[in-house]
């Protein structure tokens, strides 16, 4: 029965063109009137838009053959059925559209991945009113978050999942948000246009040549670990230097952050090097050095990184990992 | 293309408010389809619940075709045919019943609640009763509850879904209301579709033949009801004209098809005050209209007089129909009847019922007159044992002869056309008259209820003094009929009968109680046509209404309605405002007494508040925490909920 295939195109496939062109239309006359929205926006009625979906369409329908068979039967008792419905349908257009109204909408981050993997942005939903709001869902071009429901006063993150290609900043120019509560007759819709951007870093070469050996400071492979324990000086504290070793007393003299560099630790550490990796084109150098990044660090030794046009100390931990994910996913070629 | 069969039990949410939605809308369908179909339903419903609940496969595409060919043969079987209300239910029923079984996905579940909307639809062609409203109402709501079940998330309960679909229904009551009232009733249907061509007409026949049928109904159906403006006439005077028959073949007696005479009216000359009332008349499927004898204007729409002064509509009578009309009982029709028409209507098939025919003649040259001729005629069916008989014996060839001298039992048909008969044999113009006498006045409702059990039939003889003038010959036999009416002699004969008046007084109350209800129902709700809400319209003030500004005070009244409900909607969903926790928090300050210093945290005013003793420590240390969770913490509403209720609660 249903089987059976329906012997005529369907609109949506005699027009592809014409429709992407009103929609592209659409949004740009949204984006024009709206303009950029702050990180924490608030839906007002103006921006709620709606429109009858294909259920709607057919309910429509089914509502104006029930008309003409009242009419014609002159039939006071299915008028009245014809009008509740008719009714419903006007009542949940109004409340299809307040269910989305005042909601508030943050932007609330989004963990950086390496490239290939689903970025997954999240935007905080908070429903301030004294009435539940169902069936919400927030989407962009190619994905969907989940749908939830949203008691009165809660609030939810929601996920959009955007797959990614390319290492380097991604943003999200715009999103919805839309409801088809209650009947499914109508959908309504909100765009925003917030400032929502997150990180990729390079894609971890699945393949990688070793690690360097670790070196001494004067390149001399390291036979002997002298331990942390001879004290060599004091240099500025980088961002991922350990607590341990930042130099408290000079702090608390001098009131600046200054890091105790000790012998053995120099010389132990590796040092991941941009020029170290030679027939290597850029691309593929950067995914090596992830690579090693991730592994190194996941054995939680110090690690160095130097690029062209920048250098990161040795050191572990999660800021530096994440400074020199950041600086690989950043990298435009050292200004070269 | 096979298409995966496998159930996930993601339909166990909403699958039973689907079933109960259509099980609900089938309900009313159920004594008139044939049986095998509700089982057939019945079956396929619990079916399918079965195969979601144990997460097994659907029946697979052959199966379902099979049952499908079956099924629509077997509907065509039962009816041979497809269309009309029993055959369209009985098909949409069936529709269900499959699509239930290849329903897989959620939003398969919009085409079964589709079909329910429908099954209502015409389960109100069928029947429209007092009942009819409320038992929509509640299918609707299950509809709509299913309907939400269909899209709700895990975190809503079936509870929620019920309410909101009652909510939304409720919002939907006023703007149902408004266009039921303002939107412009036609008088004529675009086009004409039997509603149910297999139920016979309930009224009167075209045709009659005494001691054919041998026994009459005692139908205790409405045929009408009367509401008049003052008092309501006596039972003698309620003779409810319908149709005059004209043609006597020896057996039976026949009319002509309705047809227009521009002279009846004029024809007619009254005395006395006019008689003022509405008859809400039941659906006959025929074309007569009915009237107190003898009728001078009524408001019907396309209702003619005929040249016997009969009253028709141009078409059928398929709906319940109201209409008001202004009789007179005392009147006269006089006119002048020519040679032709004489012998029209005294014309006697040859060489039937010879013994009637000669006992007329001989009775009339007796007679001094025709009028004394008339009056020994119902002398002789008043005096000698003639009685008057619901279940008469039949009387084969020639009816009237074996009527008159033999079998001498029958009702007011057998009456009436033994006593036509005879005035025709002596050459006086008669005929027959089809409609109604007397009926029961409801208390209650103070309108009159006449019932097919009140059909009768009189006659009507020309006189050359009198014009055409009525005579009852059933009133010679049986008296009692005509001055108490059928309803009320039946009535008291059945109490009387088994001694038992007082309870089947209290039960006939009762049933009067409920009929002048339905009476106002009828009037009110069911007869909502367009000339109702003519007058309707005129009462609410509008002059002349038009379809036009029916049309446009609906649209003005639903964009009112409209911005309403879209108010409320805007209320209900309206962010709390923003400063409600200072604002409880000043009411609690106001309750104290005290005055909150500059500079002063609110758990140092409270530590003050509960050394001055103002108020008792647990409240005012539970409002200021609710108050700091509620303005400067995360609680939101829970905590504003906290603190509006310590507030409230204090002294």
């Amino acid at each position: 029965m249903s089987s059976i295939p329906w012997p005529f195109p369907s609109p949506r496939h005699l027009f592809p063109s014409l429709k992407a062109r009103i929609n592209a239309r659409a949004k740009r006359w949204a984006r024009k009137r709206q303009g950029r929205d702050p990180a924490t926006t608030r839906l007002g009625p103006g921006r709620v838009y709606i429109l009858p979906t294909g259920v709607g369409l057919i309910f429509g329908l089914m509502a104006f053959a029930m008309l003409l068979g009242s009419m014609n039967y002159n039939n006071n008792l299915s008028f009245v059925l014809t009008f509740m419905l008719i009714g419903v349908g006007f009542v949940s257009m109004h409340q299809c559209q307040r269910n989305l109204v005042g909601l508030e909408l943050t932007f609330a981050g989004a963990d950086p991945v390496f490239a290939g993997q689903t970025i997954r942005i999240r935007i905080a939903v908070t429903n301030q009113s004294k009435s539940a709001r169902y069936g919400i869902r927030l989407y962009a071009t190619g994905t969907n978050s989940d749908i939830h429901d949203l008691k009165p006063g809660e609030s939810m993150v929601f996920v959009l999942p955007l797959p990614t290609e390319k290492r380097g900043p991604i943003s999200l120019d715009r999103f919805g948000v839309r409801t088809l509560f209650p009947f499914e007759l109508f959908r309504s819709w909100a765009w925003l246009h917030m400032d929502i951007s997150g990180l990729v870093y390079p894609a971890p070469a699945e393949t990688a040549p070793e690690p360097p050996p670790t070196m001494t400071a004067h390149g001399h492979r390291q036979h002997d670990a002298r331990g942390e324990e001879d004290f060599a000086g004091l240099r500025k504290y980088h961002v991922g230097d350990s607590p341990r070793h930042v130099a408290w007393k000079a702090y608390a003299r001098s009131g600046q952050l200054l890091s105790k560099q000790f012998a053995g630790a120099d010389t132990s550490s590796q040092w991941l090097d941009f020029s170290e990796l030679p027939g290597l084109d850029v691309e593929q150098r950067l995914s090596v050095l992830t690579r090693w990044i991730i592994d190194t660090d996941r054995k939680l030794e110090d690690y160095g990184l130097r690029v062209p046009g920048a250098e990161f100390a040795p050191a572990h931990g999660e800021p530096h990992r994440r400074l020199c994910l950041e600086t690989l996913a950043l990298f435009d070629g050292g200004g070269s | 293309m096979a298409k995966p069969r496998g159930t996930d039990g993601s339909l166990l949410a909403s699958l039973p408010w689907t079933l109960a939605a259509l099980t609900i809308s089938l309900i009313p369908h159920v004594p008139f389809l044939p049986v095998w179909i509700t089982v057939a339903f019945l079956g396929c419903a619990a079916w399918r619940f079965v195969i979601e609940k144990r997460r097994r496969e659907l029946p697979s595409t052959w199966l379902r075709a099979g049952l499908a060919v079956g099924c629509f043969v077997g509907v065509f079987a039962t009816y041979s045919s497809i269309s009309g209300v029993g055959p369209g239910s009985a098909l949409l029923a069936i529709m269900a019943a499959l699509k239930l079984l290849e329903t897989r996905k959620r939003r398969d579940q919009f085409v079964l609640l589709f079909l329910s909307i429908f099954l209502v639809m015409s389960s109100l062609l069928r029947e429209q009763y007092l009942w009819s409203v409320p038992y929509m109402a509640l299918s609707l709501i299950v509809i709509m509850t299913a309907w939400l079940r269909m899209s709700a998330g895990e975190s809503q309960s079936a509870r929620q879904s019920f309410a909101t679909g009652g909510r939304l229904l409720l919002y939907a009551v006023p703007l149902a209301i408004v266009m039921w009232v303002f939107f412009p009733r036609l008088s004529s249907p675009f086009w004409a579709v039997p509603i149910d061509t297999s139920q016979a007409s309930s009224g009167l026949s075209d045709t009659m033949s005494p001691g054919d049928i041998t026994s009459l109904s005692m139908s205790d159906e409405v045929a009408f009801r009367v509401a008049f403006e003052g008092d309501i006439p006596e039972p003698r005077d309620r003779y409810w004209r319908g149709l005059v028959l004209t043609r006597f073949n020896g057996r039976t007696w026949s009319g002509r098809e309705p047809s227009i005479s521009r002279s009846a009216l004029s024809q007619i000359e009254v005395a006395g005050d006019p008689i003022e009332y509405q008859v809400t008349l039941e659906p006959t499927r025929q074309q007569w209209v009915f009237a107190l004898d003898m009728p001078t204007s009524w408001s019907l729409q396309r209702a003619f007089m005929g040249p016997q002064q009969q009253l028709a509509r141009t078409t059928p009578i398929d709906q319940r129909i109201a209409y008001e009309v202004t009789s007179f009982t005392d009147f006269r029709i006089a006119t002048e009847l020519s040679e032709m028409y004489r012998n029209w209507y005294s014309a006697l098939p040859d060489d039937s019922n010879p013994r009637t025919v000669e006992l007329a003649r001989e009775m009339h040259a007796e007679a001094k007159s025709d009028r004394a001729f008339v009056d020994a005629v119902l002398q002789k069916l008043n005096r000698e044992e003639y009685f008057y008989t619901l279940e008469p014996p039949p009387l084969g060839r020639n009816p009237v002869d074996r009527f008159l001298f033999e079998t001498r039992r029958g009702f007011c048909e057998h009456y009436a056309s033994a006593f036509s008969v005879m005035m025709r044999s002596a050459g006086i113009p008669a005929r027959i008259v089809l409609g109604y006498q007397g009926g029961e006045v409801n208390p209650i409702g103070g309108h009159l209820i006449v019932r097919q059990s009140d059909a009768h039939a009189w006659t009507e003889i020309w006189l050359d003094e009198l014009g055409w003038w009525r005579v009852d010959p059933t009133a010679a036999v049986a008296p009692e009929r005509i001055d108490i009416g059928a309803s009320d002699a039946a009535f008291f004969g059945v109490g009387q009968a088994w001694g038992l008046t007082a309870p089947s007084r209290l039960m006939h109350q009762v049933k009067l109680t409920w009929d002048a209800m339905n009476a106002k129902w009828n009037e009110w709700i069911l007869g909502y046509g367009p000339d109702t809400q003519k007058s309707f319209m005129q009462w609410l003030g509008m002059d002349d209404p038009s379809w036009r500004k029916m049309m446009l005070t609906l649209i003005s009244l639903v964009i009112g309605l409209i911005l309403l409900i879209s108010l409320l909607l805007m209320l209900r969903y309206r962010p709390p405002q923003k400063d409600e926790a200072a604002r409880l928090y000043r009411r609690f300050v106001k309750k104290t007494g005290l005055q909150p210093q500059t500079g002063e945290t609110a758990h140092v005013f409270a530590q003050r508040v509960v050394e001055s003793r103002a108020a008792p420590g647990d409240s005012v240390s539970e409002i200021t925490d609710a108050y700091m969770d509620a303005r400067y913490g995360p609680g939101g509403e829970a905590a504003r909920g906290r603190l509006r209720n310590a507030v409230g609660a204090m002294r």
